[in-house]
C-alpha cells in the first residue's frame, strides 16, 4: 500500500506542467543524442547541468534522467538504419537490425526496438521502485567503513568490466582519485595541490572534465575517420511488427528485461554489457542460431530491451546507497549535489519527491519516447542526414558555452580542452576514461569515509575486516584483481567482454 | 604488439607519476593512521600508482601474456591527423584566451568561421558560405544563451553587444 501511496505522490510531482515539460525536453534531447553519433549521454548531460541551476532539483533530475534512458531508445535508430551505433549500448543492434533494414524490414526492426524498450523500461522502473526502498532501509545501518569498502568494490567491478586492461583501468582510477583531491581539504579547508593556481582552489570541475574527456575527445577521435553513411529506406506506414514478429520477440524482450535490470545494478558498463549478454543468450537458446547476424528480430528485441532495463536498474545504487554505478549516474549524483541534495538511504525520508517524482516521470517518459520514436521516425531520419562535419563545430561550440556558463571562468575552458587532448591520447594508448571519472566523483566521499573510519577506530586498519559487509566487499574486490592476473582467467575475461 | 621496451617505458612513467604524487602528499601533511592529514589519501593514491607501474614493468619483463594488447597496441598515432588535431585544440584554447577580451560575439564568430572552414569547406573555395553560417550560428546561440536563458556571456571590448 505504501508503495502505491508514494507512487501516486510521485505522479503528483511528475505531472506538474513544468516537470512534464522538463521530462519531454530530457527524452527529446536523449533521443537526439542517441540518434547522432559523436556526442554521447555523458557529454550531453554535462552540457545541460548548467541549464538546471535555475530549476528545482526534482525537475533537474527528471530532465537529466530522461536524457539517459532517451539515448537508449534513440541509439537503435542509427544502428538499424545506418549501421553505426548512436551510442555504445546500441552496438549489438547493428548486427541484426541493419540486416533487417537491408531486407526492407527497417520498420519492424525500429518498431520492435521501440516497443521492447518501452516494455523493458517500464518493467525496469517497477523493479527500481520495489527494490530501492528496502535496500535503503538496510543501508541506513552502514557506517563509513562499509561505504569505503563498497566504493572500493564498485570501482573494482567497473575496472574489471571495462574492455581494456585491468592494470590500465586501475591506473586511471588512481589518477582520478588524485585529481579529486586537488583544491581544498574536505576536513580542514586548507588548499592542497593547487600549484599556485587560483583556478584550482575549488578543485578540477566535474563538468569541464567530463565534457573534455567525452565531448572533445570524441570529436578529436572522429577527425581521423571518414564516415560514409548509407541510410536504409523506410516507409513510416510499415513500422508495426507483425504477429509473427511479436511471437518471436516476446520472450527475448522478457529475458532481456531481466538480464538488463540486474546487470544494470552492477557498477561498470551495465547498459553495454547487458546487450551483449542478451544477444549471446538469445543466440544460444534459439533453435536456428544461424539466423543471427542475418536479420533475426530476436537479436534486436533482446538487446534493445536489455539496455533500457539496465538504465532503470542503474538508478538503484544511486538512490539506495548514494554510490553511482557508472559515469552517467555519477553525473546525476554531481547534479544532485550541486542542488544541495545528497542521494543515499536518507533520500527517501528527507526528499521523497526526488525519488518518487523521478520514478513516476520515468513511466511518463517511456510513454513519451514511444510516441517520439514511432510516429516521428521520419524526423530522426532527416536529422541523420546532417553531415558530421557540420555538427562537430556546433558540438564544440556548445561544449565551450556550457563550460563557460557553469562557472563564468575561462579557466574551466582550458581545463576542458586539456582533458579533451589528454582523453584523445589516453584512448589511443588503450586507457579508458570511465574509471578516471568514477574515481574522481567518488574520491571526496572515499576520502571522507576512510578518514572517518580511521579516526573512529583509533587508527586500526583491522576495522575494515572486522565488519562483515566491509570485509566481504574488500575480499571480493581483491579476488577480482588477483583473478585478472591469472593468465587463463585473464583470457576468459577478455573473451567474455569482447567476444561479440 | 606492444614491445617490451615501450611497455617498460609506460610502466616507469607511472612509477614516476606515483612517486611525484607521494612527494607532493608528503609535503602537504600526511598525518597518521590515528589522525589522517590532508595528504594521506593522496599518498595512498601515489603508492598505488607506483605499485601498478612496477607491476607493469615486471609483467612486461617476465610474462608472456601481453597486458597492453588491445586498443593501445601497435602504433596508435600512425594515422592521426596531427596538424588538424593541433589546429582544433589550438583554436579552442584561443577561444578561452580571447573570450573575455573580444567578447562572446566576436570570438564565437571567429571560432565558428575557423572550424566550419577547417572541417567542412576546406578545399571547396566556399569561404563565403562558412562566413554566413558562422554569423548565423553566433546570432542564434547569442539569442538562446544570452537573451532566453540569461547566461552572462562576456561583452569584451564591444559593450553594446
Amino acid at each position: 500500500m505504501d508503495v502505491l501511496h508514494y507512487l501516486f505522490y510521485g505522479f503528483g510531482v511528475a505531472l506538474q506542467p513544468i516537470n512534464l515539460l522538463l521530462c519531454f525536453i530530457g527524452v527529446f534531447i536523449g533521443t537526439l543524442v542517441g540518434v547522432l553519433p559523436g556526442i554521447g549521454p555523458p557529454g550531453a548531460m554535462a552540457l545541460l547541468i548548467p541549464v538546471t541551476y535555475g530549476i528545482s532539483p526534482v525537475g533537474a533530475i527528471i530532465m537529466l534522467a530522461g536524457i539517459f534512458y532517451g539515448a537508449m531508445y534513440g541509439g537503435s535508430t542509427t544502428s538499424i538504419l545506418v549501421n553505426i551505433p548512436g551510442e555504445p549500448a546500441s552496438v549489438v543492434t547493428c548486427i541484426d537490425g541493419h540486416q533487417m533494414a537491408l531486407q526492407g524490414r527497417a520498420g519492424p526492426a525500429l518498431g520492435i526496438s521501440a516497443f521492447g524498450s518501452f516494455i523493458a523500461g517500464t518493467l525496469g522502473v517497477v523493479g527500481l521502485m520495489l527494490i530501492c526502498d528496502p535496500l535503503a532501509e538496510i543501508a541506513v545501518k552502514f557506517g563509513p567503513t562499509e561505504y569505503f569498502s563498497l566504493m572500493c568494490l564498485g570501482m573494482t567491478i567497473l575496472v574489471y568490466l571495462t574492455q581494456g586492461s585491468i592494470l590500465r583501468g586501475l591506473m586511471m582510477a588512481g589518477t582520478g582519485l588524485f585529481l579529486s583531491l586537488l583544491g581544498q581539504d574536505i576536513v580542514t579547508g586548507k588548499p592542497r595541490f593547487t600549484f599556485g593556481m587560483s583556478g584550482l582552489l575549488d578543485g578540477v570541475g566535474l563538468i569541464p572534465m567530463v565534457m573534455g574527456l567525452y565531448g572533445i575527445t570524441d570529436i578529436l577521435l572522429n577527425l581521423e575517420k571518414v564516415v560514409q553513411r548509407t541510410i536504409a529506406q523506410i516507409k513510416t506506414q510499415q513500422i508495426l511488427p507483425t504477429k509473427e514478429d511479436w511471437r518471436r520477440s516476446i520472450w527475448p524482450i522478457g529475458r532481456g528485461t531481466l538480464i538488463g535490470f540486474f546487470l544494470g545494478i552492477l557498477p561498470g558498463g551495465g547498459t553495454i554489457l547487458s546487450t551483449f549478454a542478451s544477444y549471446a543468450i538469445e543466440k544460444k537458446l534459439s533453435k536456428h542460431p544461424e539466423r543471427f547476424g542475418r536479420g533475426a528480430i530476436e537479436g534486436v528485441a533482446g538487446p534493445e530491451s536489455a539496455n533500457n532495463a539496465a538504465s532503470s536498474g542503474s538508478f538503484i545504487p544511486l538512490f539506495a546507497l548514494g554510490i553511482p554505478p557508472n559515469v552517467i549516474i555519477a553525473l546525476l549524483l554531481g547534479a544532485l549535489m550541486i542542488h544541495g541534495i545528497k542521494p543515499g538511504p536518507l533520500l527517501f525520508s528527507e526528499h521523497p519527491e526526488i525519488f518518487w517524482g523521478t520514478v513516476a516521470s520515468m513511466y511518463i517518459g517511456n510513454a513519451m519516447l514511444l510516441a517520439l520514436n514511432l510516429p516521428l521516425i521520419g524526423m530522426w531520419v532527416q536529422i541523420l542526414k546532417i553531415p558530421y562535419k557540420t555538427l562537430f563545430p556546433l558540438i564544440l561550440l556548445f561544449c565551450l558555452i556550457g563550460v563557460y556558463c557553469t562557472s563564468g571562468n575561462v579557466f574551466d575552458i582550458y581545463v576542458m580542452v586539456i582533458f579533451g587532448g589528454l582523453g584523445y591520447i589516453l584512448v589511443k594508448l588503450g586507457y579508458e576514461p570511465a574509471p578516471l571519472v568514477m574515481a574522481f566523483v567518488l574520491g571526496p566521499m572515499l576520502e571522507r569515509n576512510l578518514r572517518q573510519a580511521l579516526i573512529m577506530s583509533g587508527g586500526g586498519m583491522g576495522v575494515f575486516l572486522s565488519r562483515p559487509i566491509s570485509a566481504a566487499s574488500l575480499l571480493i574486490a581483491l579476488f577480482m584483481v588477483v583473478s585478472a592476473t591469472i593468465p587463463s582467467l585473464q583470457r576468459r575475461r577478455k573473451q567474455v567482454i569482447t567476444e561479440e | 604488439m606492444v614491445t617490451k621496451e615501450s611497455g617498460r617505458r609506460e610502466g616507469f612513467f607511472w612509477v614516476g607519476i606515483g612517486v611525484i604524487i607521494c612527494v607532493l602528499a608528503w609535503k602537504v601533511d600526511l598525518g597518521s593512521f590515528r589522525e589522517p592529514g590532508s595528504g594521506f589519501v593522496a599518498f595512498i593514491a601515489g603508492l598505488f600508482l607506483s605499485a601498478l607501474g612496477l607491476v607493469m614493468v615486471l609483467s612486461r619483463i617476465y610474462s608472456k601474456v601481453s597486458i597492453g594488447a588491445g586498443p593501445g597496441s601497435g602504433q596508435p598515432f600512425r594515422e592521426a591527423p596531427v596538424s588538424l588535431l593541433l589546429f582544433t585544440v589550438g583554436v579552442l584554447l584561443g577561444y578561452g584566451l580571447f573570450l573575455e577580451t573580444l567578447g562572446y560575439n566576436v570570438t564565437t564568430f571567429l571560432l565558428m568561421w575557423a572550424l566550419f572552414y577547417l572541417f567542412y569547406e576546406k578545399g571547396k573555395g566556399r569561404l563565403g558560405l562558412s562566413f554566413l553560417v558562422s554569423l548565423a550560428t553566433t546570432g542564434v546561440t547569442y539569442l538562446i544563451f544570452e537573451v532566453w536563458l540569461r547566461s552572462q556571456l562576456p561583452r569584451g571590448i564591444f559593450p553594446w553587444w
